[in-house]
């Protein structure tokens, strides 16, 4: 049975006198688990034990430039919650409870929760607390979903394994598996490791399971047709008051109007347009067409179904009868879709287009040292932003709707399914929230290469998704509906993120040396191996990766 | 002016710079100098106490009467290039305010603790294999900056210092004089007067490499253990600016091309934005000759047209290369004794390398890309790697499409690894060796150059992310086999990949960044 992966992160304030204190405090705990900074020969051994679900865990510190200082646990790990926060609590119990010392005592109902956590000599769970204070992220992207880290030790291991049994196998002499087809290497193979790996006789879990995937299709059908329905509200009350001439005439109007807007607005601002291969009408007609008609079908025929038997009872009307007048009536709002999305691009696009961007956002040499020291010890590394959101009624709308959207995609789409944010597969874990009261957006991401790398994949290959999801922050370079431009101004946005990002002082990983690829390559190469027999074609295919 | 090294002929047509950027620029950024076939590097210190107040840059007055810089617009009976350290311009006494208006790279120096580490050369204490014994001769021994520990006072603050350790070499080199010349005697003649000429200026020369481009009977310029060199670059274009000897202008190559931002500082970029260059505020020093900055009011730009250029002083242990070839080819033989025909010790070396030795790209079924056609992706032809290795040098360099996850995602990546990469102008030094090789005491190898405006993005991320990245392509645990530290080199074949051990054949024994100034910049700092 697949199990599910949790992305979480609480969020706590912190005492300002408190704040390098709880630096300090975070930097101890580093050094105390790992006296070579790149890990070394298993100095987070006894993390790896006591937590036997986390993957991937960051305690960061941020300072307070526009509110007080911000304590986050970030944490990826197997199964549920409860499990996790007890493991964490045996493991490192009374650091975590010097940790929350350091915070401030919410005015929410959590302060009772919190005094018994931090009273002196308090012995009193901490987990509670951190259940009541976590926050669900709005959108989160897993690169090896359904991956369960043992599975993921394990297969390496038996990576490892292969490569030892075909460079060792007769040593000395010439190997028994160079004169082999592949279907032969693999069944050679199979037999030399199956004593050391007896769970290659196993069935593989599935990762990702049926259930789970029908959920994740049926929340973004669900999803999409709520939104269906927001966006031809004004269709249905327009309709209901005007005859259909007079409907027609007024939607064609508005749509010219909107349209001849968005041509005359949709230009860049002189000095932002950046060279893209993105298109609107290409993606529009490739992408969305097909799903876009269905989805106005679908949402026209349950919202008659929905409706027909209230209209039936007030109208005195048969079933069917009823039915094919809410149809008609849905239709009717559905074709004026068109005409509020238009509109809501020139009200998005009156915003951008005032939208105050950062050329320059400062970076604080010290702190760029600091993150400097930090990264580049192992193939992954590790960030936490924190940014402030864009006011305004239609952003704060956009950020959920979209951020929802996005989350619903994200677990829905094949591609990202298989790990895949654009065409690049470096993430492990990333995560978006939102802190202090909803006016601040937080991200955190495990990933691998060097920062440098990873902001130039989302500049260079991913720009569209990451302008839409980030482009709600303060600051952001120009854009252009929400996915152009933006990310594309490549030092722009680096500096931003940078700006935005604090020292991840604790950071774990609990594989430190496979990359999202090695571990889906791991996978592919067990996956083959569980098999008794592979067909010429499978062993083919498969071989590549040994 | 040649842009590209003879080795390479054919194909595109060069690429010049257009009037005025013609002559601000230095001849380096559009020429390795081809037809010049000696050279010398001369590292220079100033041996004057701490940061001169005036005066600072007479000294390269006097070298403009011996040794004047060459500028882009044609061909000169000898050339020179020169370029200069941070620690170099502060001693000159350029403006702090200017100073700070570099690059982080630049201003931090290579061999900035966390720096080193990311290049690969040294891991908290310790130098890496890749770094000749006893740590490299020769850096611009930056000083730390402010970043470097943080003392500020602040209330509640009870955390501990951390000091970073700054990491010095016994020689430093404050700039670089690059001298080319038509034959060895008239470089030694020329090195002798340079040297004379500095000399009253306490400008002494601390290390020099003779710089040699050797050409075989074929009129190919090959490196240390036999390959052709210098194959392959990035070729620039804008509007009005790039254009070819008949004044037409270059279009943007759909392979190679890059804006001409990514080479010259206040030039569009790959990234949508002006490479950022150094200023100066107008009247500090005679500002006269510089343009003005487009966004600093009262500032002058002293970058535009100019580069940063990245030298690491590359020493190969040919002996030791051509065995660890032969001990692979061996190994392979050994364990694959009837399917290994094929496999010979130039055979392996190539695979290393990722071309023949005359340049030309191992292609799958035997077959190899001529020299002179740079025009080809590696996704296409050569997806898995079974003529090119993944892990090759010539591969890892330069990936083009090949990284590409699906045949959708091929031009996104060849546009993602265009904004990676860098003009190379070094060549090489020291002797060739005996054939067959033979060990010895020759001090051999390759002063690596290469110019760009963005160290960061292209120079170390060449390095890092594709050169050294122990997970470049899929691979598991190996890293250039050619440059990277001993380890592993996986060789895609059917039916079963070969994997074999190679060794350390190249230590890096100094390195640095230096500003590589326009002409007016140039003028600039000689009135220091």
């Amino acid at each position: 049975m697949g199990m599910r992966q949790t992305t979480l992160s609480v969020a706590l304030e912190v005492k300002p006198e408190s704040f390098d204190h709880l630096s300090g405090l975070l930097d101890a705990l580093r050094d105390r688990r790992s006296q070579n900074p790149s890990g070394g020969t298993g100095p987070f051994a006894d993390f790896l034990t006591t937590v036997p679900a986390v993957h991937f865990m960051s305690l960061t510190a941020f300072p307070g430039f526009d509110y007080d200082p911000l304590f986050v646990i970030e944490a990826n790990f197997d199964g549920a919650p409860g499990p996790f926060w007890a493991q964490l609590e045996a493991a490192i119990g009374p650091d975590l409870r010097a940790f929350l010392r350091c915070c401030k005592r919410p005015l929410d109902h959590t302060g009772p929760l919190f005094d018994a956590v931090t009273a002196p000599d308090s012995r009193a769970p901490i987990a509670p607390y951190l259940e009541a204070r976590t926050l669900t992220p709005t959108v989160y992207h897993h690169g090896n979903r359904g991956m369960t880290r043992d599975r993921i030790l394990d297969e390496s291991k038996l990576f490892l394994g292969t490569r030892t049994e075909l460079a060792q196998s007769n040593d000395g002499g010439p190997s028994p598996y160079r004169k082999l087809t592949p279907v032969e290497i693999h069944a050679k193979l199979r037999a030399a490791l199956l004593p050391q790996f007896g769970w290659l006789d196993q069935k593989a879990p599935a990762r990702i399971p049926f259930t789970q995937s029908v959920g994740d299709y049926l929340r973004l059908a669900w999803f999409v047709l709520l939104v269906v329905f927001a966006l031809s509200i004004p269709g249905l009350v327009l309709k209901s008051q005007l005859s259909w001439q007079w409907y027609v005439a007024l939607c064609v109007g508005l749509f010219a109007l909107f349209t001849g807007i968005l041509y005359r607005m949709g230009k860049p601002l002189p000095g932002t347009a950046t060279p893209t291969r993105f298109s609107f009408l290409t993606f529009f007609l490739r992408h969305l067409l097909v799903p876009v008609a269905i989805a106005v079908a679908a949402y026209v025929a349950i919202a008659a179904t929905l409706s027909a038997p209230v209209w039936s009872w007030i109208g005195h009307k048969a079933f069917w009868p009823a039915w094919k007048d809410m149809a008609i009536w849905a239709a009717w709002s559905g074709a004026s879709i068109a005409v509020t999305v238009a509109g809501i691009l020139v009200w998005l696009r009156w915003l951008e287009r005032r939208d105050a961007s950062q050329d320059a956002p400062p970076v604080d040499p010290k702190m760029l040292r600091e993150m400097a020291r930090r990264e580049d010890w192992i193939p992954q590394n590790h960030m936490g932003s924190v940014v402030l959101i864009k006011p305004g009624v239609l952003r704060a709308i956009l950020i959920r709707v979209g951020h929802h959207g996005l989350h619903l995609l994200l677990r829905a789409q094949k591609a990202a399914r298989n790990g895949y944010l654009g065409s690049m597969r470096t993430i492990h874990f990333a995560h978006w929230a939102r802190v202090n009261n909803d006016s601040r957006l937080m991200f955190f991401s495990n990933f691998d290469q060097t920062w440098e790398s990873y902001l130039d994949d989302f500049i260079e290959k991913a720009h569209a998704g990451l302008t839409l999801a980030w482009s709600s922050g303060v600051g952001f370079p120009p854009t252009r509906f929400l996915v152009k431009d933006g990310a594309s101004h490549g030092r722009q946005f680096k500096e931003w993120a940078r700006h935005s990002m604090a020292v991840s002082r604790f950071w774990y990983s609990a594989y430190k040396d496979l990359t999202a690829e090695q571990v889906e390559r791991n996978y592919r190469i067990a996956c083959g191996l569980r098999k008794k027999q592979l067909s010429e074609k499978e062993a083919a295919a498969w071989i590549n990766d040994l | 002016m040649d842009q590209r090294p003879v080795s390479e002929g054919g194909g595109t047509p060069n690429w010049h710079l257009s009037a005025p950027t013609n002559t601000k620029a230095q001849g380096l950024v559009v020429s390795g100098f081809a037809n010049l076939p000696t050279g010398r590097a001369l590292f220079l210190e100033f041996s004057w106490k701490g940061v001169k107040k005036k005066g600072g840059g007479a000294w390269v007055e006097a070298l403009r009467k011996v040794a004047q810089v060459t500028d882009a617009d044609g061909r000169d009976p000898r050339a020179v290039a020169m370029g200069f350290t941070w620690s170099g311009l502060q001693k000159m006494g350029l403006n702090q305010n200017a100073l700070a208006s570099f690059d982080r790279p630049f201003k931090e120096g290579m061999f900035q603790e966390d720096r080193l580490r990311r290049l690969g050369d040294r891991r908290g204490e310790e130098w890496q294999g890749t770094v000749i014994p006893g740590g490299p001769k020769w850096s611009g021994n930056t000083p730390l900056d402010d970043a470097a520990v943080d003392d500020e006072a602040r209330a509640f603050d009870d955390r501990e210092e951390i000091r970073e350790q700054r990491i010095k070499t016994p020689v430093t080199v404050h700039a670089l004089v690059l001298l080319y010349c038509e034959h060895d005697e008239a470089a030694e003649a020329w090195c002798a007067e340079v040297s004379a000429a500095l000399a009253p200026f306490e400008v002494t020369v601390s290390h020099h490499l003779p710089l040699d481009l050797r050409l075989d009977k074929q009129g190919i310029a090959r490196e240390h253990f036999g390959f052709a060199d210098g194959i392959s670059q990035p070729i620039p274009f804008e509007e009005g600016t790039v254009v070819y000897k008949d004044g037409t202008e270059v279009p943007k190559d759909y392979w190679n091309g890059v804006p001409l931002g990514e080479i010259l500082m206040g030039h569009m970029n790959g990234h949508n934005e002006i490479a950022q260059g150094p200023v100066v505020a107008d009247g500090i020093g005679d500002t006269s000759g510089l343009p003005e900055h487009p966004r600093g009011v009262g500032f002058k730009d002293l970058g535009l047209n100019g580069s940063y250029m990245v030298v690491r002083e590359l020493k190969q242990d040919v002996y030791a290369f051509w065995q660890s070839m032969r001990a692979g080819a061996a190994y392979i033989r050994e364990r694959d004794p009837e399917g290994s025909a094929h496999v010979t010790t130039t055979w392996l070396a190539e695979r290393v390398v990722g071309r023949d030795t005359h340049g030309n790209l191992l292609c799958p079924l035997g077959g190899t890309i001529p020299v002179e056609n740079n025009d080809f992706g590696f996704w296409d032809r050569d997806r898995h790697g079974h003529g090119c290795p993944m892990g090759s040098h010539v591969r890892r360099a330069n990936p083009r499409d090949g990284l590409a996850p699906t045949p959708a995602d091929k031009q996104t990546l060849l546009d993602a690894a265009n904004n990676h990469r860098i003009l190379r102008r070094g060549r090489k030094y020291g002797k060739t060796i005996s054939v067959p090789p033979t060990p010895d005491d020759v001090d051999r190898g390759l002063l690596f150059i290469c110019l760009n405006t963005d160290i960061t993005r292209q120079f170390e991320f060449v390095q890092q992310t594709w050169i050294l990245n122990p997970n470049f392509a899929f691979l598991y645990d190996e890293t250039d086999p050619l440059i990277g530290p001993k380890g592993t080199m996986t060789i895609p074949e059917n039916p079963l990949r070969r994997i074999i051990d190679v060794e350390t054949f190249v230590q890096m024994a100094g390195g640095e960044y230096f500003f590589l100034p326009s002409m007016p910049a140039l003028d600039y700092l000689g009135s220091l």
